[in-house]
């Protein structure tokens, strides 16, 4: 899926901005942004449920909305939250949604319902269904289809620790085992750095980061983290280098700035000469939530 | 043949969440039974008690008055009660915007709601029919009773009526999209403003684009009265087509540009 300088306007307010994506096949692709940062109107264009102002996009290689139908048709998408009839069952339900995605699809809801683990309670009525519950139902009527692309959005909203654990491991099957794409919106950042190999940051309506998620969380200015028998000694003999910035103890261990990567070499030789045993030391990470923060606009705004 | 077979699904997807809606499905079928139950016991108990008073409940009068509540009165409230439902139920629930991200055309959406609320509009309608005709010809006594013609010409007249109302509540549900409002505007035009504008003698010949008109004037003959209105049964078919054509046509535009 590829979008070249996305643009939605609703008036003079610019909810997406020139937004241009690639998401590779086979991987689970996070969309992270803060509540109207512009995801779900992302994709509600991609999935030709508004109209774009500017811009291109392509889905499974087929351009939207010209051949939308085509693209659509190998699509399985969840926008906001699953919707259902709530007097029906999730079989019934299924039913429906088989109904329009064409006659090869209905051979499949037994197996899709046994997929999502609710084969023991399709026969009940949706509206007794808990959000988990519905959230698998939305997954199933995805996986109808058989589709190579499912577009998530905030599958995780409203779940309890449970079903969130419940949804991300069936994320990672539908990509590992079944080699499907799966694009994901949250606002939840911990969720997205669990779940996904690709993620991309959105503020404003704006991309502001993409790439893998080791890549968005990696130090780039050469954080190091080194934990070894004696933090004491390693802080005094670290403390003099002048290459080693903003030297500093932190759980149990040291964290230092480097001018450049490859000291972290030198550094280990250091202490390994003046006899510690080094039993750690690898580049910082942060989370993706820090990377998150530093990068949106509220955290300016806070600033 | 695919596209038959899809047809042929999303046409009976959609009865099945109409006629499993069974708060819906009795409201409905009270709408239409409750009437005639009531007015034929009560007419049963009122010719017992007095028969010399009252004459019986069935027979060819009473037969009269089953076509009347079964084709301007409840019978096309309950025609309105399930054309919002099959033009709004789904945008109502949510599930609309789901049925576009499968990339089924959203006109093929609209057009499977229409053979849909037919049928359960039919079936409601013809149950309420079966019934009017037991208590007509039950309750008949020593009373004339209607002909097997009558009774063909009165089932087609009533299919005609509230199929026609039918559409046209899909037609204005899923240009509105609101369940609520089609229910309240049609059935306000429906059994209100349109009766009285049809005896408004001073709107003229304005008053033979009315569908109450039409379809009055197409009620078969020996039980229908002498019409309000005065018109050829070509212009009655052509302002029920005009009816027809542009309601639903309105509905399918907004169906196919809406944001979902």
């Amino acid at each position: 899926m590829q979008t070249v300088g996305l643009t939605k306007r609703f008036g003079e307010r610019t909810a997406v901005d020139g937004v241009s994506l690639v998401v590779p096949r086979g991987a689970a692709y996070g969309f992270l942004g803060h509540n109207g940062a512009g995801k779900t109107t992302l994709i509600r264009m991609l999935l030709g449920l508004t109209r774009a102002s500017a811009g291109s996009a392509t889905v499974l290689g087929l351009p939207v909305p010209a051949q939308r139908a085509e693209a659509l048709a190998r699509v399985g998408a969840i926008v906001e939250e699953p919707s259902f009839y709530p007097h029906l069952t999730g079989r019934e339900n299924l039913e429906i949604a088989a109904a329009v995605r064409g006659p090869e699809t209905r051979s499949r809801i037994d197996q899709v319902l046994h997929r999502v683990g609710l084969d023991k309670r399709a026969g009940d009525r949706v509206g007794t269904y808990s959000l988990g519950m519905r959230q698998r139902l939305g997954v199933a009527r995805c996986l109808l289809s058989d589709p190579e692309l499912l577009i998530l959005d905030e599958p995780m909203n409203g779940l309890d620790p449970g079903g969130m654990l419940e949804v991300r491991r069936m994320i990672r099957e539908l990509v590992e085992e079944e080699g499907r794409t799966v694009f994901i919106s949250s606002h939840l950042l911990d969720e997205v750095e669990k779940t996904c190999d690709v993620a991309a940051i959105i503020d404003g309506g704006r991309v502001i980061a993409q790439g893998s998620i080791e890549e968005l969380v990696a130090d780039r200015a050469g954080e190091l983290v080194i934990e070894c028998d004696d933090t004491e000694r390693a802080l005094s003999l670290l403390a003099g280098d002048p290459t080693i910035r903003n030297l500093r103890r932190e759980h149990g261990g040291l964290r230092m700035s480097l001018v450049a990567r490859e000291q972290a070499g030198e550094i280990n030789s250091k202490l390994v000469t003046a006899g510690l045993v080094v039993t750690r030391l690898e580049p910082a990470r942060r989370s993706l939530e820090e990377r998150f923060l530093e990068m949106t606009t509220r955290l300016e705004v806070a600033a | 043949m695919t596209t038959l077979i899809t047809a042929r699904q999303m046409i009976w997807a959609d009865v099945l969440r109409l006629r499993k809606k069974r708060g819906f499905i009795a409201l409905v079928l009270a709408a239409v039974i409750a009437p005639i139950v009531i007015v034929t016991g009560y007419n049963v108990i009122q010719h017992a008690s007095d028969p010399a008073a009252h004459a019986p409940a069935g027979g060819l009068h009473n037969y009269a008055r089953l076509l009347d509540m079964l084709g301007v009165f409840m019978g096309p409230v309950a025609a309105v009660l399930i054309g919002a439902e099959a033009g709004a139920g789904d945008l109502a629930a949510g599930v609309f915007r789901d049925n576009v991200i499968t990339g089924r055309s959203r006109l093929a959406l609209f057009l499977a709601r229409i053979p849909a609320a037919l049928i359960v509009c039919l079936a409601v309608t013809g149950l309420g029919f079966a019934i009017g005709l037991a208590a007509t010809f039950g309750f008949a006594g020593g009373l004339p009773t209607p002909s097997a013609s009558l009774i063909l010409e009165s089932a087609a007249w009533l299919a005609l009526a509230n199929a026609v109302v039918c559409t046209i509540a899909i037609g204005v549900a899923s240009l509105t999209g609101s369940r609520p409002g089609t229910i309240a505007g049609l059935i306000g035009w429906q059994l209100v403003l349109s009766p009285l504008l049809v005896q408004s003698s001073s709107l003229g010949s304005l008053r033979n684009g009315l569908l109450d008109g039409a379809v009055l004037f197409l009620k078969p003959g020996p039980v229908s009265g002498s019409p309000a209105i005065t018109m050829s049964v070509a212009v009655a078919v052509l302002v029920l087509l005009v009816w027809l054509a542009v309601l639903p046509s309105l509905g399918a535009w907004r169906t196919r540009t809406r944001d979902a």
